[in-house]
C-alpha cells in the first residue's frame, strides 16, 4: 500500500510542481514592479507623484491622444503598445526620511530573471540613478528605473514592448528641455 | 413399473431407471469452492481516487488563486477612476446650480426633456464620463512621462559627463 500511495503521489506532486514552475517563470517576466512598498513615504513626503496607469486606462488614454499633433502622434506611438506605466515619486523636506530597506522589495524585483542593469550611476550631489531593461530575447519587455537622492525617491516602471529610440525623441516634451538622449546605436558609441 | 419412486422415490425401482440413475449421477452437483484459473483472472486495477482528488484540489486552489488575482486587480485600478471623477463634478455642478436658481419655470421644464431623452441621456453621460476619464488618464500619462524622460535625460547626461569610473554601465543591448 506504501508503494502504492508513493506512485499515486509521485504524479500530482510534478504536475504541481510544474504549474509552480510556469507561474514563476510568467511572473518572473511579466515587468510590472509591485511598488507597494513605498506607499507608507507618502506620509513622510512634502511632494508626492503617484501615477497608476494600466493597460485599460492606457486604451482609454490613447483614444484622446490626437493624432493631427505631432507631439502627440509621438506619445501615441510611444505608448500604444506598453500595458502600464507606473510612477512613484516622492520629495522631503528633510534628508534621510526614507532607508534602503524601502527599496529591498524593488531591488529583490528587478534582480530577478530578465532584468538587466543597463545604467548605474552614483552622484554624491544628485544621488544614485540606475536604469533597469527587462529583456524577453531581442526586444524590451519593460524598464525601471530607480533616482534616490538625499530629499527624493523616485521609481518608474513602463510595463511592455518599450521603444527607446521614440521615447528618446520626446525628450524636449512636457517642459523638458532638449538635452539629448541619443538613438542606441550613438548612445552605444558614447559609452564607449 | 411403479410410478411412485419416479416422484418421491417410494416402491419398487425401475432397473431401467436405476441404470440411468447411476449413469447420470456421476453429473450431479458437488459443492467445492470455486477456483478459478489465473490466466482467466482479471487484472488488478489502479486504484485512481487519491490521484483524482489531488488533482482537484490543485485545480480547486488554482481557480481561487486566479479568482483571487482578479479580484484584487480589480480593486486595485478602481480607487484610480474614483481619484479622477470627483475633481470634474466639482467642476461641472456650479454651472448647474447657476442655472436652475435664477429660472424656477425653467427647472419644471428640464426634467420633462431628460425623460423624454432619457436613454440617450444615459449613453451620453456615459461617453462624458468616459472622456472624462481617458481625460484623467491622458494627464497621468503626460506626468508620468515627464518624470521618466527627466530621468532618463539625467542618466545620459550623468553617462555622458560623468568620468568612465564612477559609471558602472552594463548595457546589454547594442
Amino acid at each position: 500500500m506504501k508503494s502504492l500511495f508513493q506512485i499515486n503521489i509521485k504524479t500530482p506532486l510534478l504536475v504541481v510542481l510544474l504549474i509552480a514552475a510556469t507561474a514563476l517563470v510568467a511572473r518572473a517576466q511579466d515587468s510590472r514592479l509591485q511598488m507597494s512598498s513605498l506607499d507608507h513615504l507618502a506620509a513622510k513626503a512634502s511632494q508626492t507623484v503617484d501615477v497608476n496607469i494600466d493597460e485599460r486606462l492606457m486604451r482609454l488614454a490613447v483614444k484622446v491622444l490626437s493624432d493631427k499633433d505631432a507631439d502627440e502622434k509621438e506619445v501615441k506611438q510611444l505608448v500604444s503598445n506598453l500595458k502600464g506605466i507606473y510612477v512613484k515619486s516622492f520629495e522631503f523636506d528633510l534628508d534621510n526620511q526614507y532607508t534602503a530597506a524601502d527599496l529591498d522589495s524593488i531591488r529583490t524585483q528587478l534582480r530577478g530573471p530578465g532584468w538587466s542593469r543597463l545604467v548605474n550611476v552614483t552622484s554624491r550631489k544628485e544621488g544614485n540613478l540606475e536604469v533597469y531593461l527587462l529583456l524577453n530575447g531581442e526586444t524590451i519587455g519593460g524598464l525601471a528605473v530607480v533616482h534616490t537622492d538625499d530629499r527624493e525617491l523616485t521609481v518608474v516602471n513602463l510595463v511592455g514592448p518599450v521603444d527607446l529610440d521614440k521615447l528618446a525623441k520626446l525628450e524636449g516634451q512636457f517642459g523638458v528641455p532638449e538635452l539629448g538622449i541619443e538613438n542606441k546605436p550613438k548612445a552605444k558609441n558614447d559609452e564607449k | 413399473m411403479n410410478e411412485d419412486y419416479l416422484w418421491d422415490k417410494s416402491g419398487q425401482p425401475d432397473p431401467q431407471i436405476q441404470e440411468l440413475e447411476e449413469i447420470l449421477g456421476t453429473l450431479r452437483y458437488q459443492p467445492k469452492p470455486l477456483v478459478i484459473p489465473r490466466a482467466l483472472a482479471p487484472a488488478r486495477r489502479r486504484n485512481y481516487f487519491p490521484l483524482l482528488a489531488i488533482a482537484a484540489t490543485v485545480l480547486v486552489a488554482l481557480l481561487a488563486a486566479g479568482v483571487w488575482i482578479q479580484v484584487r486587480t480589480g480593486k486595485e485600478s478602481q480607487p484610480q477612476q474614483a481619484k479622477q471623477v470627483p475633481a470634474r463634478v466639482e467642476e461641472v455642478a456650479p454651472s448647474v446650480v447657476k442655472d436652475s436658481t435664477p429660472a424656477p419655470k425653467r427647472a419644471i421644464k428640464e426634467p420633462s426633456i431628460v425623460a423624454v431623452n432619457k436613454r440617450r441621456h444615459n449613453t451620453s453621460a456615459l461617453k462624458q464620463r468616459e472622456r472624462e476619464e481617458a481625460l484623467a488618464a491622458k494627464e497621468q500619462l503626460m506626468v508620468a512621462l515627464r518624470v521618466t524622460t527627466e530621468k532618463l535625460i539625467l542618466a545620459h547626461r550623468k553617462t555622458s559627463t560623468t568620468p568612465a569610473n564612477q559609471i558602472k554601465n552594463q548595457h546589454r543591448i547594442g
